[in-house]
């Protein structure tokens, strides 16, 4: 049984996602709004928002994968039907964030190369961990992995690049529909796995395992990401500085300035950030939160 | 407007006899768009660390919306979050304001 679905319809969504929030939206975004100026003309910043969308397209292509695959070994209808309504999501956040590359110069023809050559190794084995789940038909694991850990530090990546794009008001409208989509998946994660976990408790250890290592692959693609941030974000800087009002001035996220915070201080408060929600959240649902190792 | 809307369920709202009445408020859109629109108004978005609550709301802990009701909220309050369909109980946090629990 899945009762907290029972409100739950595809009308409901219909109501609230493409009648709601997204309505009059292009490609997730108001239709006049572009790319900041900087970020399409100077060279470092759209390379720096290439590789960051390509790991936004590759966490998304494994959440289509990961849903899709879990509607097949969901034990009741109402757990099939909602993530029916969480596949579409998936497809759509992959089709927002490849326009979005198309929009940064990428050709259509070369989407798949670049994202292959550009997706971190370390994101590719996060999700290598989770579709080995789904490919089980593993459904509670599957669901603790997609809908807790992937879409629990998606919530976070999410709201950090959304925060960081004051300047970029595309790319954070694009970015706070996908975060409305989450708040329903984290939703279904927690509810159903909690009432689930109760039934299984034998599958902890096998779940606890998972979390350690997606953890430990997630915090090994930050450290890659932050690593050859600095120039980058000293030039972000210096252009908005010539601006006569910064985007970015008194802006902050989970107590970092982003104005001054640096990329190993904005590493480490992501990292901080979102173990500290899984820790919550799996204490919420009755599963013990395992440290992960610390990538070298 | 069906003025029995509410995220609360009404039949959480009885007070005991030596409790002063709830206070009642009006609400107001918000710009929240993530529910049917019929339940906009009894949500919002959650500002961070300068935003604060009134009487009538508690974050919700899975998703972190505002969820606001017709009353003033008190432990024990059953609330429904519909943008994460989370059922939560209200009750008393340790700085003594409201929170949430959620009920699996």
């Amino acid at each position: 049984m899945a009762d907290f679905l029972s409100q739950y319809s595809i009308q409901r969504w219909l109501e609230a996602c493409p009648q709601g929030y997204l309505d009059g939206t292009v490609y997730g975004h108001d239709p006049d709004e572009t790319e900041a100026e900087e970020v399409l003309t100077i060279d470092s910043l759209r390379e720096a928002s290439i590789a960051v969308t390509v790991q936004l397209i590759a966490g998304e292509r494994c959440a289509l994968a990961a849903s899709s695959g879990l509607i097949n070994c969901a034990p009741d209808d109402a757990s099939k039907m909602f993530l029916a309504t969480q596949t579409l999501d998936e497809a759509r956040h992959v089709e927002i964030f490849t326009q979005r590359l198309m929009d940064l110069g990428i050709k259509k023809e070369d989407v798949n190369s670049t994202v292959a050559d550009l997706a971190n190794p370390n994101l590719v084995k996060f999700a290598e961990v989770l579709l080995e789940k789904v490919a089980n038909k593993d459904f509670v694991a599957g669901v603790v992995g997609q809908n807790i850990v992937l879409e629990g530090m998606a919530f976070s990546v999410f709201e950090l690049l959304q925060a960081s794009s004051a300047g970029n008001p595309k790319f954070a409208k694009t970015l706070a529909g996908t975060i409305a989509d989450e708040r329903r998946h984290v939703g279904f994660g927690e509810n159903r796995i909690g009432s689930l976990i109760q039934e299984h408790p034998e599958k902890r250890p096998e779940v606890e395992k998972m979390q350690a290592e997606m953890s430990y692959y997630m915090l090994a693609t930050f450290t890659d990401m932050f690593s050859d941030a600095g120039q980058r974000m000293e030039e972000a800087k210096a252009i908005a500085a010539q601006r006569d009002e910064n985007p970015l001035d008194g802006v902050s996220w989970h107590g970092a300035d982003l104005m001054t915070a640096t990329p190993d201080v904005m590493e480490a408060v992501l990292a901080d950030t979102v173990l500290g929600e899984f820790k919550t959240r799996l204490g919420r649902i009755g599963i013990e939160y395992q440290s992960p190792k610390v990538p070298a | 407007m069906n003025d029995d809307l509410d995220t609360a369920n009404s039949v959480e709202f009885e007070t005991d006899s030596d409790e002063a009445p709830r206070r009642r408020f009006e609400l107001e859109e918000t710009g929240f768009r993530e529910v049917p629109k019929r339940w906009r108004k009894f949500y919002r978005l959650w500002d961070g660390p300068g935003d604060t609550l009134a009487p009538n709301e508690v974050i919700c802990p899975v998703c972190k919306v505002v969820i606001r009701s017709h009353r003033e909220l008190r432990p024990g309050d059953r609330v429904y979050c519909m943008p994460c369909m989370s059922r939560l109980v209200v009750a008393r946090g340790p700085d003594g304001g409201l929170i949430a629990d959620v009920l699996y």
